[in-house]
């Protein structure tokens, strides 16, 4: 038994690694095969993926469905009776699939970029919105407005977005402030609360429990359903957060609604 | 047609096959936990297998016919029951308008799928009627069912199911000598599940593979739409590289840090950081969806090649099924 399954490991992992040479896929299940770019958070494997990404859904093939961007890897869904149906060349849907990517990625150099949106989410920080903004600025010796300052001045990359509806995984912020979890988590986040975890910062698209350090509040709404793309953000975008003021927050949530 | 809830049991929700175009933006597919169970007794209606149903958790629900029903059922986590008259499963059952039809127990499974001529009437959302009650999206105002909600079909029926109908209409309960046999969809034993072995498979020792595909693990009480996490013997790693977050799916056995592992099912996320063991073959997903806390299981390993062979045969069974259907009301 011991041996059949180390031969097994060794036939699956030169097989993977042959496969590396090449192009690097692998099968998540049935209806799904992931594509990998990468193997560390960089700003090159994002756009690569956010590019290829963009290239899949203007050039689909048969039966595909939708993708899911992360970190170092672009997970492509279809559906396998179209694509066992379809004459793309291959015996079984993996091959299929993967042969069409294949092709796809080698005519990616002459596509154009594919390039996020750059968007700037308001935030009230502080107060009410923000109780753990005095806690984080004390833990590193800054001043409230140092924090607001170091915030709100980074640039940061949409990396992926996952964990709930809407929620984006961001890159970019000052290491400075990373600041460790809450020990115990607070039972309800509301929405649009900014927080601190580590080194990620992140915003909460729906009310659920959680552990981070909250610093502010946006009034923007990350996740819509009402919306025709209810996440705000998408992988591959570029965001800001800028100040405002705190009588301002329900003006921007006013101003939203009468637009649904 | 309408159906007004008079007990709703311990979880009722509108589920269809799931919401998938909205993967990308970390909305879970959701949809039924037992898409074969939902689908069967969307079919023998003539309905679509998308059409909206409601999955019933257990029994102890019951429902009132405020009009005639043409309704049908599958899955094992209730038997239907009418005046003290069982409803067999897997066919069309016309109910005339005032009966109420109780969930009694089924100790074989978990979940219970009731179609309707047509499908429940639900808003979509974002491309389903599923319910994924986190964001409060889809189903009946996005919640669980409550006493005295009421339910609508969908009014435009097709013709198959205008046949069936017409074919049943009358005073009493009524069914025909037919039935659909879902076990013919079925392996004779339901708790061994097929995997493949997942991308990060390599990265757990031999004898963590073997105790995995030969000891059976128990769902812990810590089972739920989202996912089931599994007791059994712990499973350590022979790798100890970090898993950057990415994309999971229902079916996807990840093993946490304390070398638990954890079966995802329909509500789950759409991206995960724990290494992936295995993955659940499309046609056992189902399987999963009548497990419930106590059961045990034995994972059986099978290629990916034979998984997306068993997956395609049996989709074309089932359309070979729909054809059937509509040839019999020809």
């Amino acid at each position: 038994m011991v041996n059949v399954l180390i031969i097994k490991f060794h036939l699956r992992m030169s097989s993977q690694m042959h496969n590396a040479i090449f192009f690097n896929t692998y099968s998540l299940s049935e209806r799904a095969i992931s594509v990998v770019f990468g193997s560390d958070i960089d700003d090159s494997t994002l756009q690569q993926i956010t590019q290829f990404n963009h290239t899949l859904h203007r050039k689909p093939f048969p039966g595909f469905y939708t993708t899911v961007p992360a970190y170092t890897t672009l997970t492509v869904f279809y559906d396998p009776l179209l694509v066992i149906q379809s004459d793309l060349p291959g015996t079984d849907c993996f091959d299929k699939v993967t042969h069409y990517l294949e092709q796809l990625k080698q005519h990616l150099a002459q596509d154009q970029p594919g390039l996020g949106k750059m968007i700037t989410i308001p935030v009230c920080y502080g107060g009410t919105f923000g109780p753990d903004l005095k806690y984080v600025a004390a833990s590193h010796g800054f001043t409230t407005d140092k924090v607001i300052d170091l915030h709100s001045s980074a640039i940061y990359k949409v990396y992926m977005i996952g964990f709930v509806p809407g929620f984006a995984y961001l890159g970019g912020m000052p290491e400075v402030l990373a600041t460790p979890r809450l020990t115990t988590p607070r039972k309800a986040i509301p929405t649009g609360s900014v927080g601190i975890a580590g080194k990620q910062t992140g915003v909460y698209p729906l009310d659920t429990p959680g552990g981070w350090q909250l610093i502010g509040r946006t009034p923007l709404a990350l996740f819509a359903a009402s919306r025709s793309q209810p996440a705000l953000l998408q992988a591959g975008d570029t965001i800001k957060f800028e100040p405002i003021p705190h009588h301002e927050f329900d003006l921007y949530r006013h101003h939203a609604d009468t637009h649904h | 047609m309408q159906i007004r809830i008079i007990k709703p049991g311990i979880l009722s929700t509108v589920q269809d096959l799931g919401r998938w175009n909205f993967l990308p933006q970390a909305v879970p597919v959701s949809g039924a936990m037992d898409a074969l169970a939902a689908r069967l007794a969307n079919k023998v209606l003539g309905n679509d297998d998308n059409d909206a149903v409601i999955e019933f958790t257990y029994s102890s629900a019951s429902f009132k016919a405020e009009t005639d029903l043409l309704i049908a059922y599958s899955g094992d986590g209730a038997l239907l029951k009418c005046d003290n008259q069982a409803i067999p499963t897997d066919r069309p059952v016309f109910v005339p308008a005032g009966n109420i039809v109780h969930l009694t127990n089924n100790p074989a499974g978990c979940r219970t799928y009731l179609a309707i001529a047509g499908g429940f009437d639900v808003p979509v959302v974002l491309g389903s009627r599923s319910t994924y009650t986190t964001a409060q999206l889809g189903g009946l105002h996005g919640r669980l069912l409550q006493s005295n909600d009421l339910l609508y079909n969908t009014s435009q029926l097709g013709l198959t199911t205008s046949k069936i109908l017409n074919s049943l209409t009358g005073e009493h309960l009524k069914y025909p000598a037919w039935s659909l046999t879902s076990h013919a969809f079925l392996p004779s034993n339901r708790k061994i599940i097929r995997v493949v072995p997942g991308p990060e498979f390599t990265w757990f020792n031999s004898q963590s593979i073997i105790n995995f595909l030969t000891t059976p693990f128990t769902l812990t009480s810590q089972s739920n739409r989202m996912g089931y996490q599994l007791e059994g013997p712990v499973i350590n790693r022979r790798i100890h590289k970090e898993l950057l977050s990415t994309a999971v799916t229902p079916g996807t056995i990840q093993v946490t840090g304390s070398g638990n592992p954890v079966l995802l099912m329909a509500d789950c996320q759409t991206t995960g950081g724990y290494p992936r063991i295995a993955q659940v073959a499309a046609v056992d997903v189902p399987l999963c969806g009548q497990l419930k806390p106590g059961d045990q299981i034995q994972f059986e390993e099978i290629s990916r090649q034979k998984a997306e062979m068993l997956y395609i045969e049996q989709e074309q069974q089932l359309q070979k099924l729909t054809h059937a259907i509509k040839s019999k009301y020809a």
